[in-house]
């Protein structure tokens, strides 16, 4: 086709698009967008936030006039159940690409595992997947189809220590200069002190007061906190991942006079500042506790927190709901820049994106969103969320946060 | 193998190719490549099913660890392909091997275990991997995607190769079940899930075969594995050592079948799609109903089958067609169980020296001494609990004496094996039968039989000759579980004689049987010994022993009171007192 009748059979689809407009008998084709994520089995909780969040996010463009590139075309989200197993997992990946052919990009799966499983199916199909899960596998395979929004497993074990130490240093005046860790050993767990113990204890300066590992489940958590008491470390590090043994250890801590906020206490992960919790154990009990995360409400995203609140009866958006908030966002960006509803323009488009604002406000960073040659994205940082008077709040870095620390003035 | 056999065989082989053309054709029209991943993965459980059959199956040794086999396989596929580049063409049977290895690592402390006992520790074997795993730093592993050559690494872009290779794995898996339950190892296996005790006695070296089919059982599991990495393409604990890969080959197994090569695969073909359709339709409209109907579908199969599908329908099939035909005519082979050995009179077949058994407290046998002629007819005589049983498991090595020599022909036999000393020519029944019930007449028999025989020939045309000498024949096909208690009698001394034996020990042969029945048990046993075989009896039936026996010894509590002749011993006070009683005494006087 010659590039003269190209552009007249563009301007004609641009004139049919106008016309179909203003009538507004019609409207261009929807774009499907796909959610794959346990919808059922244990971590179905999760995936109904995720699907929670993608619904908001579709529902505000969609009304603020879908994607404008591609003639107003409005996001139609599929929902694909990655089930409780990687072998579940991959047969909805299977079942996606088969299924959905007019699929343009989709977001998932929760667990590093699933998500795994899902991309090497997606991958095959050249369909683009942003995912939030953390393992550095995911992009240090040479695909050219995933974009990992989190800080990646190992970049979070090896910043979180470096980003406490900044906040206590500012928080108090006084660098830490004794530190505890009383942890499970679940591989989770381990993993997360491993950098800890190699290198950053020593690099930073830390002094080893307590060190204890024990199995879950937890009998009894006194042996355990009587050492934390008498040997007074500036900073615990808490690391359980079982919700009853989190409970009783932060039970005995309160006991101990060493709860709210009197011992500096951090745990890994989001799971310690999840709304269920409140179901699980006394919320008191988990004030002034610090989780380090990849991602949570920030104070760039405005009245965010209110909508959530009014529009999902949730108590507060968490990290997932964020991200897949942020992730379709992303989604309309790359297809805004597309300008076409096809997987591999909007590839490319999300490996050219460069946003400042918009979706950028949805991931912590440098303010601006663009991804690496692997697919990471740039910049990618850690938060500091403490638990202040029953809710979850950002407290680090100052740029993100929504309330200073609470922290002891020593 | 016999005609009868030939052409089942036949029949299972035409079955078997009938549903693998039935299986690829399917597979080559599926276009969609969701169909064609669940075409796949069914046949991979099919094959795992197949190995838990093959083990738990057949011998009844329930295993809820075959994960630790999967996952094993699983890992070395994807860890020899990430760190020496080595094709899954080449993994996949090494994982077959490694598989192997590791069920025979698992059998040899395992096989110590019984019951629930077994399944308990077989089911510390995953677990415990699954945690040196995630320690060893595996917790996630991708296949790396090869670009340049990916049919050499199995990354087909056709995903129905992956499917017909997954097949061809099952049809494997299928003829090598095949194999194993139409030989003597199956035979040995079944035999030991039904009773494994009367196996070792009906001279079956029973570790032996438990330890070929877990080793048969792992290398299956570890080939399932490995291909399960490729097909999934990453591997994590949860996902390869977990609990559900283990009740996954269990529940296809007890779906369909157990002990048969079908039963799996009908478990796999019929409840993977149906719990893949089930999440695929209702796991986004009403979260985590699949588990719900999937669960109530097993439950409604277990309750209407709860032998697995397979067996029902073959019993609703035979209710309906004629029963199974009865063998053919005698094997050429047969003859009528000639004599082997000469009447010589004065030749001492058994010498019981001095033997003593105490368990705790309680002293079972005490330093009892006897001699058992060649051709005798020895009756051993007692009130119950005077030690006859514990006598006779200490003569078979069911137990060790404390003290004091056995000599069989002249061997000492303390310490061997049940197996061993039934292979020198000791057989035996039991007080309380132990038939192998689900087996049928003809196999229980062919049991004892492979204990002599040198080839299957032989051993089917000993079985024949025994079935023959006791009056069987007829019954030959029958399950032996339908047997009268005649029968069952008759059942377990034709298992004894199939194995030729020099030595019989019959445990109370006649209890519980009728008067005419009586008579006629007792004309068999006498044949028997006029046909050379020595034989020894426990009975209580003091009115056919009398008739029967050349000598008798009567124990009481565990020693021997006396022994002699049977007109001596009834009118001997001692034993009249201890075990005939007054009336006795007053009816004889």
């Amino acid at each position: 086709m010659s590039s003269s009748v190209f552009r007249t059979v563009n301007w004609m689809r641009l004139a049919i698009a106008l016309a179909l407009g203003l009538a507004g008998a019609a409207r261009a084709k929807d774009i499907e967008v796909g959610l794959i994520a346990p919808m059922s089995g244990p971590y179905a909780r999760q995936g109904q936030v995720m699907k929670m969040a993608a619904d908001m996010a579709i529902d505000t463009i969609n009304r603020q006039g879908g994607i404008k590139s591609i003639g107003g075309a409005k996001l139609k989200l599929s929902v694909f159940d990655a089930g409780d197993s990687v072998e579940r997992a991959k047969n909805a990946a299977q079942r996606m690409v088969a299924d959905a052919p007019n699929l343009v990009v989709a977001t998932g799966a929760y667990l590093s595992s699933f998500t795994l499983a899902v991309t090497e199916v997606t991958e095959r199909a050249a369909l683009p997947v942003l995912t939030f899960s953390y393992s550095d596998l995911i992009t240090s395979r040479g695909f050219k189809h995933v974009f990992q929004t989190s800080a990646t497993g190992v970049q979070q074990a090896e910043g979180s220590l470096p980003a406490l130490m900044e906040m206590a240093e500012k928080a108090s005046g006084k660098r830490p200069k004794t530190i505890g860790i009383v942890m499970d050993n679940t591989a989770a767990s381990v993993s997360f002190v491993k950098p800890m113990r190699e290198q950053q204890l020593t690099k930073l300066g830390l002094k080893l007061v307590v060190d204890e590992t024990f199995t879950p489940p937890l009998a009894n958590a006194t042996p355990l906190i009587q050492k934390v008491r008498s040997a007074k470390p500036d900073l615990l590090i808490l690391l359980p991942t079982v919700i009853a043994d989190a409970k009783l250890l932060l039970e005995k801590m309160n006991e101990f006079g060493l709860g709210r906020g009197k011992l500096p206490t951090i745990a890994n992960g989001a799971a310690i500042l999840d709304p269920d919790l409140r179901n699980n154990m006394n919320i008191d009990q988990l004030e002034g506790v610090m989780a380090v995360v990849a991602n949570w409400t920030t104070n760039a995203q405005k009245d965010f927190v209110a909508e959530v609140k009014q529009k999902t009866k949730e108590p507060w958006p968490t990290q997932h709901f964020v991200t897949t908030y942020g992730d379709v966002l992303i989604f309309a960006a790359a297809l805004e820049a597309a300008g076409k509803a096809e997987r591999g323009v909007v590839a490319n488009a999300l490996h050219r994106m460069n946003l400042s604002g918009g979706a950028a406000n949805f991931f912590p960073g440098n303010g601006k969103l663009r991804f690496e040659e692997n697919g990471r994205r740039a910049d990618a940082s850690l938060l500091i969320v403490q638990w202040q008077k029953g809710v979850p709040i950002t407290v680090y870095p100052a740029k993100d946060a929504l309330a200073p620390p609470v922290w002891p003035k020593q | 193998m016999s005609v009868d056999a030939r052409a089942g065989l036949r029949r299972q082989l035409t079955l078997i190719a009938l549903f693998a053309a039935a299986y690829a054709l399917l597979t080559a029209l599926s276009t969609h490549s969701y169909y064609q991943l669940i075409l796949t993965v069914v046949p991979i459980w099919a094959v795992m099913g197949l190995a838990w059959n093959l083990l738990s199956g057949y011998s009844g040794f329930v295993s809820f660890g075959h994960a630790a086999f999967f996952g094993l396989g699983a890992y070395f596929v994807a860890l020899a392909q990430i760190h020496w580049g080595l094709s899954p063409w080449i993994g996949i049977p090494c994982a077959g091997i490694i598989g192997g290895i590791a069920g025979l690592v698992v059998g040899i402390p395992t096989f110590r275990l019984r019951g629930h006992y077994f399944a308990l520790a077989m089911l510390a074997y995953p677990l415990a991997l699954l945690y040196v795993f995630e320690w060893l730093g595996y917790q996630e592993l991708a296949l790396p995607m090869q670009r340049e050559a990916p049919a050499a690494f199995m990354q087909f872009a056709d995903h129905r190769l992956h499917a017909w290779l997954a097949l061809a794995l099952l049809i494997a898996a299928m003829l090598l079940t095949l194999w194993v339950e139409r030989s003597r190892f199956g035979v040995a296996l079944v035999a030991i899930r039904e009773d494994e005790a009367a196996a070792e006695a009906a001279g079956i070296r029973t570790i032996a075969w438990k330890l070929k089919a877990i080793t048969l059982s792992g290398a299956m599991a570890g080939v399932a594995g490995g291909f399960y990495a490729v097909v999934l393409l990453v591997v994590t604990p949860p996902a390869v050592f977990g609990m559900l890969v283990s009740a996954q080959a269990l529940i296809v197994a007890m779906f369909g079948g157990v002990g048969t090569v079908w039963g799996p695969v009908i478990g796999a073909v019929t409840l993977v799609p149906l719990s893949e359709v089930l999440h695929a339709q209702l796991g986004d409209v009403i979260p985590g109903i699949q588990g719900v109907v999937y669960g109530v579908a097993i439950v409604a199969v277990i309750l209407l089958a709860p032998e697995g599908v397979f067996w029902k329908v073959r019993d609703m099939r035979a209710r309906r067609g004629p029963r199974i035909p009865a063998p053919a005519a005698a094997p050429a082979a047969a003859n009528a169980n000639p004599p082997k050995t000469l009447l010589l009179d004065g030749d001492v077949i058994l010498t019981v020296e001095n033997v003593s058994k105490a368990f705790g407290g309680l002293q079972a046998v005490r330093s009892v001494s006897l001699e058992v002629k060649r051709g005798d007819i020895l009756g051993i005589i007692g009130p119950n609990g005077a030690g006859k049983t514990t006598l006779f498991n200490l003569l078979n090595g069911f137990i060790s004496p404390d003290q004091g020599r056995v000599l069989l022909e002249g061997k000492d036999v303390v310490g061997c094996a049940p197996y061993e000393i039934c292979r020198l020519g000791m057989g035996r029944t039991f007080q309380v039968v132990r038939p192998f019930r689900r087996m049928s007449v003809h196999d229980n028999v062919i049991v004892g039989a492979y204990v002599s025989a040198a080839s299957a020939g032989q051993a089917e045309a000993q079985a024949h000759a025994a079935l023959a000498r006791v009056g069987l024949l007829e019954d030959a096909c029958r399950p032996a579980g339908e047997l009268s208690n005649k029968q069952l009698r008759l059942l377990e001394i034709a298992r004894a004689l199939a194995g030729e034996p020099k030595i019989m020990l019959l445990d109370e042969t006649l209890a519980g049987l009728g008067a005419g029945e009586v008579e006629e048990v007792i004309a068999l046993v006498r044949q028997l010994a006029e046909e050379g075989r020595t034989i020894v009896i426990i009975e209580h039936t003091m009115q056919a022993m009398v008739r029967l026996v050349q000598r008798f010894v009567v124990l009481n509590e565990g020693a021997v009171l006396t022994q002699g002749q049977p007109a001596d011993i009834t009118r001997n006070d001692a034993v009249i007192d201890a075990y005939l009683g007054r009336k006795w005494r007053a009816a004889n006087a």
